[in-house]
């Protein structure tokens, strides 16, 4: 329900009345580099990586130092088996045995530098994406071609979903979380909205949708209040909710996915 | 013990008139059209002590020995009035002031009531008349009074063109906004741009920055007592203006001559007409506009009874290409009656019904989905004033608010990916009674002592559930029917002396508890008509606050310049923040993403007023600190809030050079805002994300702004006069921050870039008015 944002709106219409925008030099403060861990398993074979990396100041360039030599454990918990992934290039750890399974628990354990951080998720059983269509919204002159994920969710279970988009195979770099908290055994058509990238008709649109358990859907939910293409943010910005322990930044998340690829019309 | 006090001093006080004693009393009109002059002062110029000032309804009263007096009546900016009586008994004495023929600048001050700001024990009060504010410049050339109290100082925008403040730290939510007594929820329309208020329906405006008499509760900061004009009772009039983006309509007019008055003000932005002369077809279905009524009207029965009845409707409208919808809107309706029942006691009974909704209409795809809030009071007010002699006054009373909230509906349609929702009503009952003592119980000191006992009774039917730290509701009690759920009971001593050190000089001194029971949750920068108000719960504790201050008065050449000097210091707790990623929309256990913490505001206000000559005006200075306590944000240690400024500064310059030019300026300096940035960055799914270290460490840059405007009177005639206003907003065209958004480089991808918004550049209007 977040996206319908009155305020969006609004000042979007001050906006082109009013407004100028301009870039300016800020005065922010260097802070010491954290560890940010990103691992993933989904339902697809693996193997499955993890990638651990560290902050840089602001004005830096966008490129993350990789931490190597960390110790970097996967559990299934259901199994009770543990794979010791091997770091395959600098700061991406890289798993042996352990497969993704709907229903399983896993546990991730990384040390380094002396600290231990843990997290854990579990994979959800997956919905089945049944097709992607497309919406026209006239959003002021321009027209806003948006893609829909048409979809049956599960009555009676908290279900979460996250969607990436791929246009002519370019990553749109959005990330949409929905969750079925007053949608709970509809059959789900929404538009995914893109805030800067837009679609034309005759591109290829590839539609990703994952099945994501509430840790991650908490993580996704908050970046999306952070991350750097997010128009509006949120009065007090804070770091995302994050499963992993030890104030480590990013998230550890078993999910399972399935994507469409379609033209849009 | 308290109690005690409060008992002896009100019977010392009862005894004290047992000599041969008479009461003048009356109510103090305006001649020309009736209406009731608020805070006009009146005294026997052979008892120059005896002075006193007329109430919310015009209402005087005095009590002096027998003997032959003469009355002297005054009202800034009207012809002083004075009538000889015979005080042998009580009498009635009413009293109709003229407007002084040339406006208030040249009215000669020979009154020594002008100095009531240094001399009555009450401070952190500002009052301001629809007259001072006409001539301040304001953005689009809509004269405001919410807009021009952010000149004062203690109070703060809460943005760029808003009417939106703060008040000594205190949060935007926690302003109690009366209109003719009735709460208004949401005073704002258009995203704040507007205040709900017509300035043509407006009479005054009284702030009360924390320290408020007893008779008012149930807000934290302040106290904004706004009362409409009651219509003139002689003739027909219409006055209006037409400006660029706003017209507005007033007329008034006598129901019976002499006995009641009708007037009837209405006020409409049509800049959604502009888009409906676009060709494209996107922009011209887009509709943004808002209206609003004042209708107001007054009966007096007889000399002991007069009636009133008022109301306000605003809503506001604004559509996106038949895709989303919203409007909202405030309706409020007030039915007065006072009755004197004898010359020294004022009696006023009110019937207060006020209104908030909003609704929003999404139509997407197959997604029809319409929601509904609203919250719904009725209420009933008693207030009685007890004129015991002069300098010694009781005001007590009672009042009874029955809430209804309605936090939101979702009706949605089959097809839609929504389940229609009824989010359960909230109902609360707000319980308050009150009594306060203005004495002078030795010469020079004079004290305003109160007791407010507040009840706030959460009442059934519904589901109560309390919740662990994570948010997981671990109990849930289901309550049938109107039971009391939960009661807080609280007392509110409110206590304010002054001391007057010379004819134009005083200190004073105020300890004021004031305790909130209903609560704003908004979790985005700026206020939202969707901003959700809930009542104190078993989960949510009623926020209280406690403030003491001090402060030194003076006004020199002969009242014309005021001064004053506030200090104060202010405790708050049990106050509001969010959990990070707090779901606040639609969400039934919503209180279960809430923080609580305390607050602490501390400052130095200094305002320098020139009252008469050509020239008016006034200088305000704000040194402030507002902090914020809250567990699990910043590892538990004090932090600035959003609105701590620690300069905030406003000059206010009206200079009438003819007859025909009035010319006006003001300029407002602040420090900028504490805001959380970011101290670095990462990568996550191929994304940017930003890495923050604390809770609104950083500063946004200073605002400042210089306005002006021009008014030429084009013409005057016996029965009709026009003019034009020209304003210019933000002369020297400063981009003021306005947000800072952090992303990354459009043009090169391994950089990231600060970006940064300003809202109006030179905004020019033009306003007719016209009076006929």
């Amino acid at each position: 329900m977040n996206r319908f944002s009155v305020k969006w709106y609004l000042l979007l219409l001050v906006l082109a009345l009013y407004a100028c925008t301009k870039v300016i030099n800020v005065n922010l403060n260097d802070a010491s580099p954290q560890i940010v861990i990103e691992g993933i398993i989904t339902n697809n074979p693996g193997p499955y990586q993890v990638q651990i990396t560290k902050t840089v100041n602001f004005s830096a360039s966008n490129t993350y130092p990789p931490v190597t030599g960390a110790v970097v454990k996967i559990t299934d918990n259901v199994f009770a088996t543990t794979d010791v992934l091997s770091e395959t290039s600098p700061g991406v750890y890289t798993t042996h045995i352990v497969q993704g399974i709907p229903g399983h628990s896993y546990q991730l354990n990384v040390v380094t530098g002396g600290q231990t951080y843990t997290a854990s998720s579990v994979m959800p059983q997956p919905v089945t994406l049944d097709s992607v269509s497309f919406q026209h919204t006239n959003r002021f002159s321009k027209l806003d071609i948006s893609a829909v994920p048409n979809f049956q969710d599960p009555i009676g279970i908290k279900n979460y979903y996250s969607f990436a988009q791929y246009v002519n195979s370019k990553n749109l770099k959005t990330t949409v979380v929905f969750d079925d908290r007053l949608s709970d055994g509809k059959y789900i058509s929404i538009a995914i909205r893109n805030d800067s990238s837009y679609i034309s008709i005759g591109d290829t649109v590839l539609l990703k949708m994952n099945c994501i358990d509430k840790s991650t859907y908490d993580y996704f939910y908050t970046f999306t209040q952070v991350s750097g293409n997010n128009n509006f943010q949120s009065a007090s910005p804070s770091n995302p909710v994050s499963n992993i322990s030890n104030n480590a930044l990013g998230y550890f998340s078993a999910y399972t996915t399935q994507s469409k690829k379609v033209i849009a019309k | 013990m308290k109690r005690l006090l409060l008992g002896l001093l009100l019977i010392t006080g009862l005894y004290s008139y047992a000599q041969e004693k008479h009461t003048i009393s009356g109510t103090i009109k305006e001649k020309r059209s009736g209406e009731v002059l608020i805070g006009a002062s009146a005294y026997l110029m052979e008892l120059p002590k005896t002075g006193t000032v007329s109430n919310a309804y015009g209402f005087y009263s005095i009590t002096a020995p027998a003997g032959s007096y003469t009355l002297i009546v005054s009202f800034s900016g009207f012809t002083q009035d004075s009538v000889k009586i015979i005080l042998d008994k009580n009498i009635s004495v009413p009293i109709q002031l003229l407007p002084a023929s040339v406006p208030m600048m040249e009215v000669v001050v020979t009154s020594k009531k002008k100095n009531d700001n240094v001399t009555k024990p009450i401070m952190g009060v500002q009052k301001l008349s629809v007259n001072e504010i006409k001539n301040v410049p304001v953005l689009f050339g809509e004269k405001d009074v919410l807009k021009t109290i952010q000149l004062l100082p203690g109070v703060k925008s809460a943005g760029e063109g808003s009417s939106g403040f703060y008040v000594r730290g205190g949060g935007a939510d926690q302003n109690l906004i009366l209109l003719d007594e009735a709460t208004v929820y949401n005073a704002s329309h258009l995203l704040g741009f507007f205040s709900s208020f017509n300035s043509d329906a407006i009479k005054d405006l009284t702030l009360y920055k924390g320290a408020m008499p007893a008779e008012y509760g149930g807000r934290l900061s302040s106290v904004v007592d706004i009362k409409m004009n009651d219509g003139n009772n002689q003739d027909y009039h219409a006055n209006g203006g037409i400006g660029l983006i706003a017209s507005r309509l007033n007329v008034e007019g006598p129901i019976v001559k002499d006995k009641g008055s009708f007037i009837v003000s209405g006020r409409r932005t049509y800049a959604d007409l502009f888009l409906k002369l676009s060709r494209d077809s996107a922009i011209k279905n887009n509709s943004l506009y808002f209206y609003d009524f004042n209708v107001k009207a007054n009966y007096k029965i007889n000399d002991n009874n007069r009636v009133y009845l008022s109301g306000y409707f605003g809503k506001d409208n604004l559509g996106f290409g038949g895709t989303f919808g919203i409007d909202y809107g405030n309706s409020t309706a007030t039915a007065r009656w006072n009755h004197i029942f004898n010359s020294r006691l004022f009696s006023n009974t009110s019937f207060i019904y006020s209104n908030y909704n909003y609704n929003i209409k999404i139509n997407s795809g197959n997604n029809n989905i319409i929601i509904k809030s609203k919250i719904e009071d009725v209420s009933l007010k008693q207030d009685f004033q007890y004129f015991v002699n002069n300098d010694n006054k009781i005001n007590f009373g009672f009042n009874i608010i029955d809430h209804r909230i309605s936090p939101g509906i979702i009706d949605a349609s089959g097809t839609s990916s929504f389940n229609p929702t009824n989010l359960p009503i909230k109902y609360a009952l707000e319980n308050a009674a009150y009594i306060s003592h203005e004495v002078s119980p030795v010469e020079k000191i004079k004290l305003n002592y109160g007791l407010r006992l507040s009840a706030f009774s959460i009442l059934g039917p519904g589901d109560f559930n309390t919740y662990d730290s994570s948010g997981n509701i671990i109990n849930t009690r289901t309550y049938t029917g109107s039971t009391v759920v939960k009661s807080y009971i609280n007392l509110e001593p409110r206590f304010s002396a002054s001391y007057q050190l010379q004819e134009n000089s005083s200190i004073k001194a105020s300890y004021t508890r004031n305790v909130q029971n209903l609560h704003l949750l908004s979790n985005s920068a700026s206020t939202n008509p969707t901003d959700l108000w809930i009542p104190s719960s078993p989960n949510v504790q009623p926020e209280i606050a406690d403030q003491v201050s001090l402060g030194y008065y003076r006004n020199f050449n002969d009242n014309k310049y005021e001064f004053s000097s506030e200090v104060y210091y202010k405790t708050m707790q049990n106050q509001i923040d969010y959990k990070n990623g707090a779901q606040l929309r639609a969400n039934a256990n919503v209180e279960s993403q809430l923080l609580f913490g305390k607050g602490r505001a501390y400052g130095w206000e200094l305002f320098l007023k020139k009252k008469y000559g050509k020239l008016t005006g006034w200088v305000s200075y704000t040194l402030s600190r507002t902090e914020k306590l809250i567990g699990g944000i910043n590892n538990g240690s004090w932090y600035p809030a959003k609105q701590d400024q620690t300069h905030n500064m406003a000059i206010v310059a009206i200079y009438q050079a003819s007859k025909k030019w009035t010319f006006s300026s003001n300029f407002v300096y602040n420090t900028g805002n504490a805001v959380t940035f970011p101290s670095g960055k990462y990568q996550v799914n191929g994304q940017t994300a930003f890495y923050y270290t604390e809770r609104n460490g950083y500063r946004m840059p200073a605002y400042h702004r210089l306005d002006f405007a021009a008014t030429l009177q084009v013409k005057k005639r016996k029965k009709s006069e026009g003019s034009w206003t020209f304003s210019l907003y933000n002369v020297y065209g400063r981009e003021n921050a306005y947000s800072i958004e952090f992303k990354d480089d459009p043009n090169d991808p391994t950089k990231t870039q600060a970006v940064q918004t300003a809202l109006f550049r030179w905004v020019p209007s033009v306003t007719y008015n016209f009076k006929f």
